[in-house]
Formats: structure tokens, C-alpha cells, sequence
């Protein structure tokens, strides 16, 4: 096993003095693929939400690169963590517009490379042709790929994606999951990916997390998780 | 000045309580209709009779003691008024809100006003409160409705595009560029009224202060230029002033490391 990009050292995370995670201590490695799952309610949103900074933890550590994160500033910590949302968010505009947006977002604007567009879009599964089309009229599916695509231009050593299939339909499911594979095989891209479907956990492969009532109930790499599991 | 042969008919006491008569009027509406008004009605016509006959002899009093600091100290007073007006119209009220309003409409309206009346139309001396307390006036009654609106519309954005503006904040964005399209819709609400007012004023409405020049013997050509004037002021000072007040009351939904805070939601 190669080094952990991620370690989480006893988390614990409440909200209104109700405990959402219980003494979580992970790590997650460097270009693997990673899968949170879990009941709804288990407390996977929030965990993933800790990593980027979406959300603080009440106690506990995170180390990034072995850096803890706080150490690290925290729009620099974003670039490098990348998050894809559960519904596609996006932008006003046009497909390239959206993908322009973290080039903006950058004190020093850095030019706009429109191979790297649509590299991006590509690597995505979207055709590059699709630049110049409204954003708000592509399909569900193809929304979560633009937002894929849009994540990408930051170049993240780490993407984030919670339930990110959850609002398409199986076809576009399984697609999108063929592509953030080929992510994290061409980019070497550390994946981790929260759901609650077995069908897209196991499809993806990787490490698979357990998590259920905010504590992590069984750790393995995919093939044995589904392998010996009867239950989820 | 000029229209010297138009005499103002002075108005007496007396002429006030039988112009009290269109309201008995309008309340007996009120009765025959069941609208049920006339309570808030009397009520309403008592205040604005003592409200600005108190106003009329403070104002007298002032001009006629021509103090720097008088004139200075019932601008302040205007303003910390119209900050504790502003407040009060908010459901969700916190301690410093109302010194935030009070230090964006200073700015709004301290920079409007020393601009018009130091260098367009360098009165003398500066702080003539003839000139000084109705243009402050005009500025910060219209400030106080474009902070108001302001408010409301930061607020209900924010709420709006929580997800849109973690999104941003996912990507590498600060809290002001993630809050970005609410400050700016903000600010566009706060300035509409004003610029619809500009499209018609004359046509559908004449304003308050130019009726009031012309009926008490002002050429109407003065009256109209003032009035000019007073248009542009108002749209910089509710500009100047939404502004300020957005950029600060933004950072009330994030964390200084730029996280949404999801309680103030
Ligand atoms: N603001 C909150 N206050 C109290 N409980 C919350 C709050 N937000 C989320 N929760 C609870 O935290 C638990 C975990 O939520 P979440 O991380 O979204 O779970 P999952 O993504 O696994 O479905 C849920 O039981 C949810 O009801
Ligand atoms: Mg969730």
C-alpha cells in the first residue's frame, strides 16, 4: 500500500449536540479509489464534507499529505481537494463559461487554455463540441459531467464526489462511474466516492468504507467487502 | 429669488384642524366600507399634525441659531433614526446591525452631500442648514428604503443559493466572490426604485420637495433643477450605500475561513 494522502485521527463531528461521527480514524491513499456507504442518515455527506473544509470537525485531526489541514490555506486545500455535488451545480452561461469559472476565481487570472477545456471535458465523457452550448440545457447527466469537468481544471490531486450518480438515471449512472475510473487511471486522481448503491460501489472498486450510525463498521478492498457481504 | 410678486397664503391653525375635515371624510369611508381603519386612521393624521409642527419649530430654531454642530448633530440624529427604522423592519435582528446601516448610509449620504453642496454648489457658509437638512434629509429617507431592500434581498439570497455558493466555495472561491451574484442582486434591488422613480418623475408624480419650492413662491424652473439634483444624489447615495452595506452584512453567513455557516441559515 502506498502512502495516505488523507488521515483522519479520532474525528468526531456533532451538530446540535447530536453526535453525526463517532471517533472516525481513516486514511485514504494516493490514487486509489475510495467508496463511502452506508444507510442514509450514516453520516457520510458530513464526513466528506470535513476534508475540503465544507465543514469543521468537533474534534480530532486531519492530515493532508501529512500537513494538518488547517495548516494549509484553505481555498489552496479546495483547489487541491476537488467536491462534486450529489445534484449538478450549474453555473449561468455556457458549457465553457462554467469551465472558466476557477480560472477567475484566481487573484493572478491565469489564460485560458482551450486544449486543456476540452481535455477536461473529455476526460469527463462530454464531447468538446459541447463548449459553446447552454449549460442549463444539457441533461441531468450531462450537468454532473460539466461539473466533473469543471472540477478538473483546478487540477486536484484529490476528487470528492457524494452520491454523485444519485440523480441520474442507471444509464447515465453507469457512465459517469466509467469515467471517473478512467480518472483515476489516467490521472491517477484519488478518488473517494460516497453512495449508498451496492451496484455502483462495486462497479467502481477500490477501498470500500462501511460507515453506519456516524462509526465505521468494516474496512475492505472491494472484493472481499462483496465478497463476504450479506447485508448492507 | 425669483417669482418676488407671487405671495404665499400663510396657512393658520385653524385652516389645520378644518383640513382635518378630509380625513373625518376618509374615515366615515372607512366606516361605510368596513375597512375598520379609522382608529390608525385619526391616529395616523394626530402624529403627522404634532410630528411635523415639532419638526417646523425645530427647524426655525435652527436656522435662526446657525450653529455648525446643531446642523451636524440633527443630520446624525437623522441618520441613527432612519439606521434604527431600518433594524426594526428586520426579522432577524442582531446588536450590530444597526451601527452597520448607520455607517453605510454615513457614507452613502456624507459623501453625496459634501459633494453637491461643498463643490457643485459651495454654499455659504458649509453648513447652511437651509440647504444642508433638506438635501440630508431627501438622501437619507430614500438611503434608509434602498438599505432596507438591501438587506432583505442579501438575506434571501444567500438563502436561495446555498448550494450554488458552496459550489463556488468547492472550486476555490472566498466568501465575497461565492456571495458575488447575491450582492450584486442585492444592489440591484436596493437601486430599481430609484431609477424607476428617475423614468417617471414629472410625468406620473411630482416629488414632495419640488411641490413645496414652487408653493412657496420658488420659480418652478429653480424648483425643477433642485430637483434634478436631488435625483442624482439620491441614486449615488442608495448606490453608495447598499454597497457598504452588502459587503459587510455578507460576512455574517461565512466563517473567515470561508465556510457557509450553516446556522445563520
Ligand atoms: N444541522 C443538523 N443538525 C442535526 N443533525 C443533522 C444536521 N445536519 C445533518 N444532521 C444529521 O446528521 C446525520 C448524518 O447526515 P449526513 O452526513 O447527511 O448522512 P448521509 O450522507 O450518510 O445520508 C443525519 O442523521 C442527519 O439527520
Ligand atoms: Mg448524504
Amino acid at each position: 500500500m502506498n502512502k495516505p494522502k488523507i488521515e483522519l485521527h479520532k474525528i468526531e463531528k456533532n451538530k446540535n449536540g447530536i453526535a453525526i461521527l463517532k471517533d472516525i480514524n481513516l486514511k485514504f491513499f494516493s490514487g486509489k479509489k475510495h467508496i463511502l456507504i452506508g444507510p442514509s442518515g450514516a453520516g457520510k455527506t458530513t464526513l466528506l464534507r470535513l476534508l475540503n473544509r465544507m465543514e469543521e470537525p468537533t474534534f480530532g485531526v486531519i492530515l493532508y499529505d501529512g500537513e494538518n489541514i488547517k495548516d494549509i490555506p484553505v481555498l489552496e486545500l479546495r483547489r487541491r481537494v476537488g467536491m462534486v455535488f450529489q445534484i449538478p451545480i450549474i453555473f449561468d452561461g455556457t458549457v465553457k463559461d462554467n469551465l472558466t469559472v476557477p480560472y477567475r476565481l484566481r487573484v493572478i487570472s491565469h489564460p485560458v487554455k482551450q486544449d486543456e477545456l476540452t481535455k477536461n471535458l473529455e476526460l469527463s465523457g462530454l464531447q468538446s463540441d459541447f463548449l459553446e452550448r447552454k449549460a442549463s440545457e444539457l441533461s441531468v447527466g450531462e450537468k454532473q459531467r460539466l461539473t466533473v469537468a469543471r472540477a478538473l481544471i483546478n487540477k486536484p490531486d484529490v476528487l470528492l464526489l457524494d452520491e454523485p450518480t444519485s440523480a441520474l438515471d442507471h444509464a447515465a449512472g453507469i457512465k459517469l462511474l466509467d469515467s471517473i475510473k478512467e480518472l483515476n487511471e489516467v490521472l491517477g486522481l484519488t478518488i473517494i466516492m460516497v453512495t449508498h448503491q451496492l451496484e455502483y460501489a462495486s462497479l467502481l472498486g477500490g477501498r470500500v468504507i462501511h460507515l453506519v450510525n456516524g462509526t465505521i463498521v468494516r474496512e475492505q478492498e472491494s472484493e472481499d467487502f462483496f465478497l463476504n457481504s450479506e447485508i448492507i | 429669488m425669483e417669482g418676488l410678486n407671487f405671495n404665499i397664503i400663510d396657512i393658520s391653525y385653524l385652516d389645520l384642524i378644518i383640513s382635518l375635515g378630509l380625513i373625518i371624510v376618509v374615515a366615515g369611508i372607512s366606516r361605510w366600507q368596513g375597512m375598520y381603519l379609522e382608529g390608525d386612521l385619526i391616529v395616523g393624521a394626530v402624529r403627522t399634525l404634532i410630528q411635523l409642527l415639532a419638526v417646523g419649530y425645530i427647524l426655525k430654531y435652527i436656522f435662526a441659531f446657525d450653529r455648525w454642530y446643531l446642523v451636524i448633530f440633527i443630520i446624525l440624529i437623522m441618520i441613527i433614526v432612519a439606521s434604527l427604522t431600518v433594524t426594526q423592519r428586520q426579522k432577524k435582528r442582531t446588536i450590530e446591525l444597526p451601527f452597520i446601516v448607520g455607517f453605510a448610509m454615513t457614507a452613502g449620504s456624507g459623501i453625496t452631500v459634501f459633494v453637491v453642496t461643498q463643490i457643485l454648489l459651495q454654499i455659504k457658509p458649509w453648513y447652511d442648514p437651509h440647504y444642508l437638512i433638506p438635501l440630508a434629509g431627501m438622501v437619507i429617507g430614500n438611503s434608509m428604503n434602498g438599505s432596507t431592500l438591501a438587506i432583505d434581498r442579501i438575506d434571501s439570497e444567500i438563502k436561495s443559493r446555498k448550494m450554488e455558493i458552496e459550489a463556488y466555495l468547492a472550486l476555490g472561491a472566498t466568501a465575497r466572490q461565492a456571495a458575488g451574484a447575491s450582492i450584486r442582486a442585492a444592489m440591484k434591488a436596493a437601486m430599481i426604485p430609484t431609477i424607476n422613480s428617475m423614468m417617471v418623475v414629472g410625468i406620473v408624480a411630482l416629488p414632495g420637495m419640488m411641490t413645496g419650492q414652487i408653493l412657496s413662491g420658488t420659480s418652478p424652473l429653480i424648483a425643477v433643477k433642485y430637483q434634478i439634483i436631488i435625483m442624482y444624489m439620491i441614486a449615488l447615495s442608495v448606490a453608495i450605500s447598499s454597497y457598504v452595506l452588502t459587503n459587510i452584512r455578507f460576512n455574517r453567513y461565512f466563517t473567515s475561513d470561508h465556510r457557509l455557516k450553516e446556522e445563520s441559515l
